[in-house]
């Protein structure tokens, strides 16, 4: 390995001396280029790491990190922690003066059924989302992995909804459940129902109609997220299981799940988080009131109700909301991730 | 710059008489002292009693919602006219979007003390602002700027300040006005005489059943989401919606409000109504438009928006005055214009904003062609503009009903805010579905309604 000759002589690399720390370099030594060279390598970089370690000082990695911890903590790490304060206070969302309410705020939200009408809606969100979510796209990449002419084509179709605006796609389905939209004209002129299906104004519907709303404008982005990672299953697997009899069944199963798993992974963990804010799908097709009575009401959508009305908002109330949405969040994380863990023990 | 120091010596010299202590440590001049409005430092004629003094001079920022794209012409001729008017002044004109956050980020310019020395704000956030103390006091600054106007709406044009008190704090500016709008054809088809509009609300629901019974569902009566009545149909029915202090929702208490409830659900059950937009943002514009509804939008601006998307539907449309029912006038809160009490150079900006809102420039806006607003001054409320009005198209007749209406219109249209009314909507929306009784989902929708004044109070 070559070195700049500038500091080829200085550095002395005998075995081990990868396990001479900078901190311990000796303090009365010669001061000169050994000395400074060794206060300049990272820590536990081993000496043959070569002459670009040479350069690195250890506030270098943090300078590079300091646009993005600022980021961070400002939009993120502050908000959150603040947040967390705010919720033992009766803030409003314009600020002004403000008492500290203690557990007032988690008390009542415990004893509100609209919150239980949210928590119920957002985790039935998770429940029915989630999984289809992971395995949708799957099949759907799979379907337009291979190489045929034309692939394209159905590949920006698939991924089209993605691009599409929420609200522009929100009014679509408006259009396509109504009382009078195609999907019911189509069902009645099948003679499959004889009145209309009620999609826009039961309330049960209505989040059916939500959750396939939020899967179908998603499956085209999960679709490219498995789609690298399909790229990456050895097709020699595939060729020798085919050729011990393995049906495409059994090798979706063995081999190309395995393979993607963890893409899968990462996909349900996103889409859980991701159904726990819903709010836009909601609103798009059961309206400002979150369904008839508000029984559409997901927990974002709770919390924009109670918290964040200009004049009549408690934002200390809205804040508990957010925490126990958060402690829900890492929750179904933490425990997704458990029983992915003794999967594979 | 010069009055700014000039209030800045005058407030010394105040400062000093009283306390005499040197000025000069204060900040030399060139703010007015300690006085405060809404925890903004401020210039001391700006708040208490005393009318506004100072020469209009200096620079101000002016902010318009939403209207720079089609009527800059008409804005820049207003600003540049003032300015000739008064050597010195420079308006600075801004327009904001005007979207769903409108309230909050005003309000939020305010507090960090930078609110837009003359703003064009609707009701909620005139609410809001006054609330604060961050709009100057008419009643004190300049008593006499509520001549120009219409009495019976300056009379209602008032908010409560920081203390409670009812203050004139903003100048009601242009209003969209109000009209029934119908189907005339499809009004023939279900029975009903189209020179015979409904006078009262429960009446129209009377005219709404026939529709229902002889539709058979090709067309409705209108839209079933609450939220597009209430509370104007409450109000216009003499339905006490608040407590005179504002503290307590009052509507579930008036019998009157429960025989609407019941209306509305015995419409919805007979398909008086569309069933999927119960709860939904459908716009009655549109489904108006398809031919499917028989009572149109109550803005008058709505039958421009017919005529240039559904002509044929427009040469249907029938127009009348709205029902007065047991109030006896409308209520429509108009646009308003409000002075920052945080403004350095406010004797200017009080200045341009009783400009912009006299009677000779917001006629001179209301003729133009691309708009259909009403003034809130009596003058141009008289002019031969809105008085002898040729024509008989839905549009010319509206221009007429709308321009004698909003001579006894008041502006004290309750403004629910958006989490009172969706809260109230979503009990009435049980009711109209059969799940609750009119009753229970009153009480429910008014002590949900009366938890959100508590809280936001």
């Amino acid at each position: 390995m070559t070195q700049p000759t500038v500091h080829k002589a200085p550095v002395p690399a005998p075995p081990g001396a990868g396990a001479r720390r900078p901190g311990v370099s000796p303090s009365r030594g010669t001061p000169g280029p050994l000395r400074r060279a060794l206060r300049f390598v990272t820590p536990g970089a081993s000496a043959d790491a070569g002459g670009a370690a040479l350069y690195r000082r250890w506030w270098l990695p943090w300078l590079w990190m300091t646009p993005a911890i600022i980021g961070a903590t400002v939009f993120g790490v502050f908000p959150f922690l603040n947040t967390v304060v705010v919720s033992f206070t009766d803030a409003k969302p314009l600020g002004g003066a403000y008492d500290v309410v203690g557990l007032e705020n988690y008390r009542r939200m415990l004893g509100d059924p609209d919150f239980w009408v949210a928590t119920r809606n957002s985790l039935l969100y998770a429940l029915f989302v989630v999984p289809l979510m992971v395995l949708l796209p799957l099949l759907l990449a799979i379907l337009v992995e291979k190489n045929l002419p034309g692939i394209g084509f159905f590949r920006s179709a698939f991924y089209t909804p993605v691009l599409a605006s929420s609200v522009v796609v929100g009014l679509s389905w408006q259009w396509l459940l109504s009382d009078q939209g195609l999907v019911n004209t189509w069902l009645q002129k099948a003679h499959l129902v004889r009145e209309a299906i009620p999609f826009l104004s039961d309330s049960w519907l209505i989040l059916l109609s939500a959750m396939g709303l939020t899967l179908w404008k998603g499956l085209g982005w999960y679709m490219i997220f498995y789609l690298a990672a399909l790229g990456n299953v050895p097709r020699e697997l595939h060729e020798a299981a085919a050729v011990d009899g393995a049906g495409a069944a059994r090798r979706f199963w063995h081999i190309t799940v395995p393979g993607v798993r963890q893409s899968m992974m990462l996909v349900g963990t996103l889409t859980g988080i991701g159904s726990l804010r819903v709010f836009t799908e909601i609103y798009m097709l059961g309206g400002a009131t979150g369904g008839p009575g508000g029984a559409d009401r997901t927990l974002p959508f709770y919390i924009r109700d109670v918290g964040l009305d200009p004049l009549t908002g408690n934002a200390g109330y809205g804040a508990a909301v957010s925490v126990a949405l958060f402690a829900l969040t890492l929750g179904l994380t933490l425990l997704a991730q458990r029983l992915t863990k003794e999967d594979e023990a | 710059m010069r009055a700014r120091r000039l209030t800045g010596s005058l407030t010394c010299l105040v400062v000093l008489t009283l306390t005499a202590a040197a000025c000069g440590l204060a900040g030399g001049g060139s703010d007015g002292g300690d006085a405060t409005a809404g925890g903004c430092k401020v210039d001391k004629g700006n708040v208490g009693s005393g009318k506004l003094s100072g020469e209009v001079k200096g620079k101000i920022t002016f902010q318009t919602t939403n209207l720079k794209k089609d009527f800059g012409k008409y804005f820049n001729g207003v600003i540049d006219a003032f300015e000739q008017a008064h050597p010195g002044t420079t308006v600075n004109w801004i327009d904001d979007p005007g979207d769903a956050t409108f309230t909050q980020r005003l309000v939020a310019d305010a507090q960090g003390c930078t609110l837009p020395d003359v703003v064009n704000i609707n009701v909620n956030t005139a609410v809001a602002l006054t609330k604060n103390g961050y709009l100057l006091n008419l009643d004190d600054k300049a008593p006499d700027a509520g001549k120009p106007f219409t009495p019976a709406l300056w009379k209602s044009s008032m908010y409560a300040d920081a203390d409670g008190r009812k203050v004139h704090s903003v100048l009601p500016w242009y209003s969209g006005g109000i009209v029934q709008t119908f189907n005339t054809d499809l009004m023939k088809k279900a029975g009903l005489d189209p020179a015979k509009p409904p006078t009262t609300v429960l009446g129209l629901f009377d005219d709404a059943e026939k529709i229902a019974k002889a539709s058979g569902g090709e067309y409705y009566a209108f839209l079933a989401n609450p939220q597009l009545r209430i509370p104007a149909d409450w109000q216009q029915m003499g339905i006490k919606i608040l407590s005179p202090d504002g503290k307590k929702f009052t509507f579930a208490d008036d019998p009157k409000t429960a025989q609407w409830v019941e209306a509305m659900t015995k419409l919805y059950k007979a398909g008086g109504m569309p069933r999927d937009s119960l709860s939904s943002t459908q716009d009655p514009a549109n489904v108006y438009g398809q031919g499917k509804l028989v009572y149109g939008p109550t803005n008058p601006n709505f039958l421009r928006f017919i005529q240039q998307n559904n002509p044929s539907v427009y040469k249907k449309t029938g127009v009348a005055p709205f029902m007065l029912d047991a109030l006896g006038h409308t209520v429509g809160a108009p646009q308003y214009i409000g002075t920052a009490s945080t403004s350095k150079n406010a004797s200017t900006a009080l200045a341009f904003a009783r400009f912009l809102t006299n009677a000779e420039n917001q006629l001179a806006w209301a003729k133009d062609p691309n708009v259909v607003i009403f003034p809130s001054t009596t003058a141009s409320l008289n002019d031969p503009f809105f008085q002898s009005v040729k024509g008989d198209d839905p549009f010319a007749e509206a221009r007429k009903i709308v321009a004698s209406d909003r001579k006894t219109a008041t502006a004290d249209e309750i403004a629910l805010t958006p989490g009172e009314l969706n809260a109230i909507s979503a009990q009435i929306q049980l009711a109209m579905q059969g799940k609750k009784s009119a009753e229970d989902a009153l009480k429910e929708a008014q002590s949900k309604a009366n938890r959100l004044i508590e809280q936001g109070s």
